[in-house]
């Protein structure tokens, strides 16, 4: 039973059907988002949607790298600050500039910039490639404080326009939702097929030994690269997404937090599971709104407690600290471990079905 | 000698003699502004070893990187605070309330999440720690708001005269505490049982628990130390720093570099790198646009990783093929 | 060098300190043989293994295989030039099937990279498939077909040395390098072992295997070479060193 648990399907099938259903779901939000009780607006619903999308872009491509790859990057916000400046700077500078464009450009100059940091930083293991990244996040952050001639400074840039593709423009959160999903579900498509294939072997192989991948033949100081560029390329989507959604950027959208809140995704959703991306982005998206609802929720909560952004953040650290500490392979892993227990329910009781069939002929 | 050892020997050499070229000409070219700034450099830099202390000792320990550390800083200085200013305790009174707290924090969390997870993977460790760090931002932001707040220095507050530069006595409290910790800190590693115990533990834990240290003890003793020692850090600094909820984040990545540049588990090097780190950053910000002060922090971090990640003073740790 | 000549190792000096791990050794495999060496605990056995498959580089000397020099070349490049090894301890890569675990032996046949897997190309699709046949063929030679879906890990030790093995051969190795393969094997699984890599052998496949137990190395060895401290201190049939003074000696205590 462990076994059924626990191999990865041999053929794609089960996960594509999985990633149809969770499509389905999740663009249906506008309608079923309706039926949330209190004083939820299901538009709000829709806005924070789009920023899951937006960070879900960075989050799929850092689970590659830290779930499948078993590297860290405590600085993958620079890769979504690349994205969104280079949107952002080329589309207000030359006033023709397409965002579309914008977009493709500021997930390769982040997939550049990655490969320039990337080989020497990859050299590194461990917690040393962890103070590696977050110095790279930090230096980034500070370079898009202090060039002001290019990025605006702590000011930024304002103004950037939304996204439009050739002609249909994207100026709405309800557009802007389906687009970035749907951009999401073609990323997940991607990690699908690349973990379930000769380079999510490799991946997986590197993060279990290196030594004994290099003994069999996978080149590991490239394949962490390559996968360190990729997760860079996604991020940098992500952040031009993110440029053209909320129309103007500055520095602060892109600190030290926003790193942590990544990887935190990462390994709250599960890590080594082509699902924990996502569920990681949605659970810690919405727990800052859900925190907020509580009381209305739950009509015995003190009034002590509502001074929103104070006791929020306590209780996300307090969460952080209890999830690693009793979900430590993350959220996926646990929904798997019902969703395979059910199924193994459900396959006893057939099996007992036909045994009594069986018997009574 | 191989050519890697000789190799590193000149890097050593050589990054000792280009921080010290760099300090003489700022001497000569901004003559007694040059000293107000070399001391200044010092005192900031003593801040940043002292944190760095508290971040080599559970890494020498545990090889766990403890991104909370600064918030044990943060946390005795806003205490400090509270009992010497808001309840007008004494301040003897206020500094031993403050450290006894956030000790018994310090070691709270080491049996309550660290210790049950020794095992799992350096990610979910990193998670942990950050998770503290939020929380204990958040919760002194909760309590203290967002002001910073202001202690009393120890002796007074006028400003002492020396060759042209000016210093305030709480920097000497700053200075002879952090040479107090260092050589209380570098006692127990390399001349008590418990310590060099626990040294052991690190890389070799079966050896050992023969000699009475498990690694379990090992952790608690080594998060009890890093507790106090930041948090009496923390008292002793916020008279020239002002407490604020916010300071444990900064404080930590600093003193983070800090400690890498002088060697993780090395607790002189904790105070040569706070010291050139602190240095280092005055003068830069004396030539460049102040934001650019904080990169120098993070540019000797990667340059140190990348080059010599073993910092000036650390031994280089041995890979496990 | 001879055409017959798989692998020559040439004067390879390893230095650790002051210390001599090797000492100018020197010895040549050739094609479809089974050569054993076999020398006291830290005779340096391991230590050339390192150095032959790249993860150590040799203080001086040299090593060609099939006439080319590899030293300084990376693993997984000696890998692809159809050298490979297995570990002293069992290195199978966790949280994968024994299927997957054999198939990241093939790996270096292959050539489809993130591009064309991402995109699930008709190529990448193709080379999936073959390196599935390849990779269940591995595992029908050694037996081990019928678990191709379970956890590598999951399977009990003597298979899993047996699963080890499997990769090592998906990779169409020249020559295989076995580190102590019956290391905690019992006396039936030492047997399988020895049957299959004479099997192995039959086919055309060039052995070098680092071993302690006596009976096995005397049964399948074509020659020996002998370690001590680093150094040679005798080479020939099974029968020449067993005879050997020097040996006996080095090997006082222990059984042959």
């Amino acid at each position: 039973m462990e076994g059924q648990l626990t191999r990865q399907s041999e053929t794609n099938w089960r996960t594509y059907r999985t990633l149809i259903i969770v499509a389905v779901f999740v663009f249906l939000v506008p309608v079923w988002a309706r039926f949330i009780p209190g004083d939820v607006l299901h538009m709000d619903i829709v806005n924070i949607m789009v920023l899951a999308g937006v960070y879900a872009c960075a989050v799929i491509g850092l689970n590659l790298l830290v779930g499948y790859g078993g590297q860290i990057s405590l600085g993958h916000a620079a890769f979504f600050g690349v994205g969104a400046y280079t949107t952002a700077i080329l589309c207000t500078r030359l006033h023709w500039f397409p965002s579309w464009l914008g977009i493709i450009a500021g997930a390769a100059l982040a997939g550049v910039v990655g490969w320039l940091v990337g080989k020497p930083v990859l050299r590194l293991k461990g917690n040393y490639l962890a103070m590696a990244t977050l110095g790279l996040g930090e230096i980034a952050f500070i370079l898009f404080q202090q060039v002001k001639g290019l990025t605006g400074g702590t000011v930024g840039i304002l103004d950037i326009p939304p996204l439009s593709v050739f002609g249909l423009k994207f100026d709405t959160d309800f557009k802007l939702f389906f687009v970035v999903w749907a951009l999401v579900m073609v990323l997940m498509l991607l990690s699908i097929n690349l973990v379930y294939s000769r380079v999510g072997r490799a991946l997986r192989a590197l993060h279990s030994s290196e030594v004994a991948a290099d003994a069999m033949g996978v080149n590991t100081s490239r394949y962490k690269v390559q996968v360190f560029v990729l997760s860079a390329v996604f991020a940098g989507l992500g952040g031009a997404l993110f440029a053209h959604f909320q129309k103007y950027i500055n520095p602060e959208s892109f600190t030290l937090a926003l790193s942590i809140l990544f990887i935190t995704m990462v390994v709250v959703g599960g890590m080594g599971n082509i699902w924990g991306g996502l569920v990681g982005v949605v659970i810690l998206t919405f727990l800052p709104s859900v925190i907020q609802a509580l009381p209305q929720w739950i009509p015995g909560l003190p009034s002590g407690l509502s001074n929103f952004s104070n006791y929020e953040l306590v209780l996300y650290g307090l969460l952080l600290i209890g999830f690693m500490i009793f979900l430590p392979k993350g959220v996926a892993y646990g929904l798997a471990r019902a969703g395979g227990f059910t199924e193994m329910r459900a396959r006893h009781l057939r099996d007992r079905i036909k045994a009594r069939k069986i018997e009574s002929h | 000698m191989s050519t890697n050892d000789s190799r590193q020997v000149r890097l050593l050499w050589g990054s000792v003699a280009v921080v010290a070229a760099i300090v003489v000409a700022t001497l000569i070219d901004k003559g007694s502004i040059g000293l107000q700034l070399i001391l200044s450099g010092l005192t900031v830099g003593s801040i940043y070893a002292l944190v760095a202390m508290g971040f080599s000792v559970i890494y020498s320990t545990t090889r766990v990187i403890n991104f909370a550390q600064g918030g044990f800083s943060m946390l005795g200085g806003m205490l400090m605070y509270t009992f010497s200013v808001q309840a007008h305790l004494p301040p003897w009174l206020g500094l031993i309330l403050a450290v006894a707290i956030v000790t018994a924090f310090g070691a709270g969390f080491e049996r309550a999440a660290i210790n049950p997870l020794k095992d799992k993977s350096v990610i979910t460790i990193i998670i942990i720690t950050i998770g503290l760090s939020i929380f204990m931002t958040a919760v002194a932001k909760w309590i203290w708001g967002t002001d910073p707040v202001k202690i009393a220095a120890f002796t007074g507050e006028k400003p002492l005269r020396f060759l042209g530069a000016s210093l305030v006595p709480q920097s000497l409290w700053v200075f002879g505490f952090t040479l107090l910790a260092v050589v209380l800190v570098f006692a127990f590693f390399n001349r008590t049982l418990l310590g060099k115990g626990m040294r052991a533990a690190a890389d070799n834990p079966d050896a050992a628990s023969l000699v009475g240290v498990s690694s379990s003890t090992s952790s608690l003793v080594a998060w009890t130390l890093a507790a106090g020692l930041g948090a009496a850090a923390g008292v002793v600094i916020a008279p020239i720093n002002f407490a604020q909820y916010s300071a444990g984040t900064t404080l930590g990545l600093k003193g983070f570099s800090a400690a890498v540049l002088g060697g993780l588990g090395s607790a002189p090097g904790a105070v040569v790198g706070g010291l050139v780190l602190g240095v280092l950053e005055t003068i830069t910000a004396s030539y460049l646009p102040s934001g650019y002060k904080d990169a120098v922090a993070f540019l000797i971090l990667i340059l140190v990783l990348l080059v010599r990640p073993q910092g000036l003073l650390g031994k280089p740790e041995s890979v496990k093929v | 060098m001879a055409p017959d000549t798989i692998l020559e190792i040439k004067e390879v000096t390893r230095l650790f300190g002051g210390l001599a791990a090797l000492k100018d050794v020197s010895f040549t495999v050739e094609r479809g043989k089974i050569k054993a060496m076999i020398g006291p605990n830290g005779a340096g056995k391991t230590t050339m293994f390192d150095v032959l498959t790249g993860i150590l580089r040799p203080t001086s000397g040299d090593v060609f295989l099939k006439g080319e020099s590899v030293v300084g070349r990376r693993p997984d490049q000696i890998t692809e030039r159809g050298m490979i090894r297995t570990f002293q301890t069992v290195r199978l890569f966790e949280g994968m099937t024994a299927l997957e675990n054999v198939m990241v032996g093939c790996h270096c046949r292959m050539e489809s990279g993130f591009v064309s897997n991402s995109l699930r190309l008709p190529s990448a699709r193709r080379e999936e498939a073959l390196l599935r046949e390849e990779a269940m063929a591995a595992l029908k030679d050694v037996g081990l077909h019928t678990r191709a879906n379970e956890i590598g890990t999951n399977l009990p030790y003597g298979q899993q040395r047996l699963l080890e093995l499997a990769r090592a051969l998906a990779s169409k190795p020249d020559i295989l390098l076995l580190d102590e393969p019956a290391a905690g094997l019992n006396q039936y699984e030492t047997g399988e072992l020895s049957s299959l890599l004479l099997d192995f052998r039959g086919k055309g496949l060039t052995i070098l295997i680092v071993e302690h137990d006596m009976g096995l190395v005397m049964q399948m060895s074509d020659e020996i070479v002998v370690l001590d401290y680093g150094e040679v201190i005798a080479s020939g049939t099974p029968e020449v060193v067993q005879n050997d003074p020097r040996v006996i000696e080095a090997y006082l205590g222990i059984e042959a």
